[in-house]
């Protein structure tokens, strides 16, 4: 019955979603309002729909009904609460219930805080959404409808949730990585919005900011609970593996980065349109791309859901639909445009062109990375894999000159800047970053040119000029207390950049001096490594609600002293008849002790793996600072002006020198 | 000019679809293989039950054979015993490559090669024994080189001693059809072999 409900719900979600496809658009074409009306309290029930839907599935799976086949399959009357919850969105059907649960929650958000908009922007705007929503909703209900039933003949229990999937980063990492992946849609819609009215004016620009900045952190922090995740779940101390699936959210927020510097050349200087609207429809698009390559099957990876060539017809339709319409309404239109600021070659604008280029390149790469074995298969030129070493080496490349830019742009002004009044601050920064990259090398090795060196200096570069940047704006701005003046999103854009540099240096200091061990061990070995040494003090066996298994106690000791207790697990899921490894990690802003317990062997001993793995921490701190400098330009007063300030992007850029993105 | 760079990401997209529509309908894990149309690699491993025996590329010369590569450990390689046995009735000539699974000398397994024939004669005796002899690659060089992904796989071999197919999964009556053009082709002396 509730299962039911739930149906019927989406049914008429689909139905409003239609209407709010229609209608708005159509409104805004005639120049009639009422159907433009229409649009915001369609939005606000549509959302209100698929949250009872959404409700429905949950309850089926809080009270254990298997006569859902959805529940049957993946979940089990064993499993906690919290992983049942969990469940909803674990296999493929719920997932896009998620999936269309957060587009139309991004559909009603543009609804609610959409007053300052001129209404026919808002029915537009809203009426490409009702577009989206529609392919969403029609996938789900026709391709993979989470409420089908199993009776009459239903299980008395549940094929069981995978285990790779019960853990906490699971709760949060799909719905966190969603809320980026559909957030772009918002940045499309504004982006489609444009392109049918013909107005790309700094107004635009300014409204389009904050949404694509919400999606882009959202995204953030989803790829990042999704790396950590790997790092804690698959016991193989990795963080980044370059699947398909990874690189998948990973082109979008690559794209996205480079949206939100566009959007403020073009909010600030009124230029680089084209190129902004192009960089909005490509984050959605590859969105877009992601979910098809996992729901499809073209691309063997470890996330990828059970493959089925309907599913994907589906989607690559839609994909036809959304991404091909768009870029012809881009190819009609967007030619008529043009920009008419004037910069110079060195300027802030230049600046940012290359940090888009940079991005882009990027994008590019992974691009081709993932899709290149495909098709070089299906131009019949048999199977290859492109792994890591293709990966590693170009990103170690691209990210040489993109650190020296970003590290570079926030000194630089827009229109022009001089070189002069630059050179003494910037090689003080340069001094300084050198000898603190050197510096804290040398506690590790005497300092050789490897990657470690060049990922700290990168790093401190980025660091250094972005600090000293803050330090010159508090004497242009009278001392300390002036810092108060500067807008939220100047401090945002520290905070990015600061996390950027965090990256950098984690990423470079774990590929360096990250150590490992195979070992084998009894109750009472110990195993030395990089100085800490690894004690396996008991091993017993293990008694979880849905699994069993064993669990190891280790003690380490540093130099005598015994530092810390780790507690490494091997579960056994009986249900799915998987093995998971549970890695022990004792987590330190300059090293992770990682130990992950493997099989039972003779003796009785143990195989063991053992990490050392410095400044991992740094990868992730440095992306929850990335977001948290988007969070923070999010509150920047400009973006919740009740009316639209109609002042030239010129004239503010011509008169604020301080105050800048 | 400049109208034209507008459309240029439309047609990179559409040339994208085109790919991504042939890609749903061709499975991802079927890798072909890369010594296709190519002479066997060059090998000297033993016969599994008469390890003084040494077989090589040379063995294969002559007649067109199946090479099929298994290992006890493997259930669909045993499932398919059966129907390979009654192939060979039919004069089908397959030779085994047996899959010796890795062995962790760290952890103190070793390579046992009394109990592994005991094993292969058991369960060919309790399956049937499609095969003329088993080749058994303790090192797993040759099932490296011939890039087989797991077992059971198939390689149809032809009377140069060049592999002409590649037969990924087991073979049953389905799926023999197919392969039994080719190897009838072959046998024929066809330069050409149909794609399944």
């Amino acid at each position: 019955m509730i299962a039911e409900l739930g149906h019927l719900a989406l049914c008429f979600a689909l139905a409003i979603s239609l209407v709010l496809a229609i209608f708005p658009l159509y409104g805004s074409y005639k120049g009639a309002a009422g159907p433009v009306l229409l649009a915001r309290p369609l939005a606000i029930l549509l959302f209100l729909l698929t949250s009872v839907a959404f409700g429905a599935l949950c309850y089926s799976f809080w009270s254990n009904d298997f006569t859902v086949l959805n529940v049957a399959s993946n979940s089990n009357s064993m499993l906690p609460w919290y992983y049942r919850m969990t469940a909803v969105w674990g296999s493929h059907e719920g997932s896009m219930l998620l999936w269309v649960l957060m587009l139309s929650g991004w559909t009603a958000a543009v609804a609610l805080l959409s007053n300052s908009l001129p209404l026919i922007l808002q029915g537009r705007i809203l009426g490409v959404l009702g577009i989206i929503n529609v392919g969403f909703y029609g996938f789900v209900l026709f391709m993979s409808n989470p409420f089908e039933r199993t009776l009459p003949f239903f299980p008395v229990d549940g094929r069981d949730l995978n285990p790779l999937l019960q853990d906490f980063g699971m709760i949060i990492h799909p719905p966190l990585l969603y809320m980026g992946y559909v957030g772009f849609a918002v940045s499309f819609a504004f982006a489609i919005a444009a392109l049918l009215g013909g107005r790309f004016d700094s107004n635009w620009a300014r409204w389009a900011r904050p949404w694509t900045l919400a999606a882009w952190l959202f995204l953030t922090l989803g790829i990042m609970l999704g790396s950590w995740w790997a790092y804690l779940e698959l016991g193989w101390g990795g963080w980044w593996f370059w699947d398909p699936v990874e690189n998948a959210s990973l082109m979008p927020w690559l794209v996205g980065t480079a949206l939100i510097h566009s959007l403020a050349v073009t909010e600030k200087r009124g230029t680089f349109k084209s190129w902004t609207v192009l960089l909005a429809i490509a984050a959605f698009s590859l969105s877009l791309l992601g979910a098809f390559l996992v729901r499809s099957g073209v691309l063997v990876s470890v996330h990828a859901f059970a493959t089925d060539p309907s599913r994907g017809l589906f989607l690559l339709f839609f994909l036809l639909v959304v991404v091909g319409g768009s870029l012809l309404l881009y190819g009609v239109r967007m030619h008529a445009v043009r920009s008419q600021a004037r910069y110079q070659l060195f300027s802030r604008e230049v600046l940012l062109w290359g940090n888009n280029i940079f991005l882009l390149t990027a994008t590019l790469v992974v691009f081709l990375g993932t899709l290149y074995p495909l098709f070089h298969k299906e131009l019949g030129l048999g199977s290859i894999s492109i792994g890591e070493p293709f990966f590693n080496s170009i990103f170690q490349y691209l990210a040489i000159p993109f650190a020296l830019l970003l590290g570079l742009g926030p000194w630089v002004r827009w229109k022009q800047q001089q070189w002069q009044p630059l050179l003494k601050p910037l090689s003080m920064v340069l001094v300084a970053a050198l000898v603190l990259a050197v510096g804290v090398l040398s506690l590790y090795q005497t300092p050789s040119a490897n990657l470690a060196l060049l990922g700290l200096i990168l790093g401190a570069w980025v660091a250094v000029s972005t600090v000293g940047e803050i330090q010159q704006k508090a004497v242009q701005l009278g001392g300390v207390p002036g810092l108060f003046k500067l807008q939220a999103s100047h401090w945002g854009m520290v905070l990015g950049h600061l996390g950027f540099a965090m990256l950098v240096v984690g990423i470079a200091m774990t590929k360096t001096f990250s150590v490992e061990k195979d070992v084998r061990m009894k109750i009472g070995d110990s195993v030395e490594l990089n100085g800490y040494t690894f004690l396996l003090s008991d091993v017993y066996a293990l008694n979880g609600p849905n699994y069993g298994g064993q669990a190891a106690e280790l003690e380490v000791f540093a130099h005598g002293e015994k530092l810390t207790h780790l507690h490494a697990e091997k579960r056994f899921y009986p249900v799915t008849r998987s093995v998971m490894t549970e890695a022990a990690v004792d987590a330190r802003l300059s090293r992770d002790l990682y130990v992950a317990l493997g099989e039972e062997l003779s003796g009785p001993s143990w195989a063991l793996r053992v990490y050392v793995k410095p400044y991992v921490r740094w990868i992730w701190l440095g992306a929850i600072l990335m977001a948290l400098g988007g969070l923070v330009s999010l509150g920047d007063k400009r973006y919740r002006r009740k009316t639209a300030a109609v002042t030239s992007p010129q004239s503010s850029a011509a008169t604020g020198a301080p105050a800048d993105a | 000019m400049r109208k034209t760079v507008f459309y240029v990401p439309l047609a990179a997209f559409l040339l994208l679809s085109l790919f991504l529509l042939s890609g749903l309908f061709s499975d991802p894990r079927d890798h072909g293989s890369a010594l296709l149309e190519k002479p066997l690699p060059a090998f000297s491993l033993p016969d599994l039950q008469q390890p003084n025996r040494q077989i090589s590329a040379a063995d294969f010369r002559g007649e067109v054979t199946l090479l099929n590569v298994w290992g006890v450990w493997c259930p669909t390689c045993n499932a398919e015993l059966a129907f390979l046995t009654t192939l060979r009735q039919q004069g089908v000539r397959i030779v085994g490559l047996y899959y010796v699974q890795p062995v962790d000398a760290a952890f103190g397994e070793k390579f046992d090669l009394p109990t592994l024939q005991q094993q292969v004669r058991d369960k060919l005796a309790e399956q049937g024994d499609p095969y003329l002899f088993n080749v058994v690659d303790e090192q797993r060089s040759l099932i490296f080189d011939l890039g087989v992904t797991g077992a059971p796989e198939t390689f149809v071999i032809d009377r140069e001693g060049v592999i002409r197919h590649h037969h990924v999964g087991d073979i049953n009556p389905q799926n023999w059809p197919q392969l039994q053009r080719i190897y009838q082709q072959l046998q024929q002396g066809a330069d050409h072999v149909p794609t399944p």
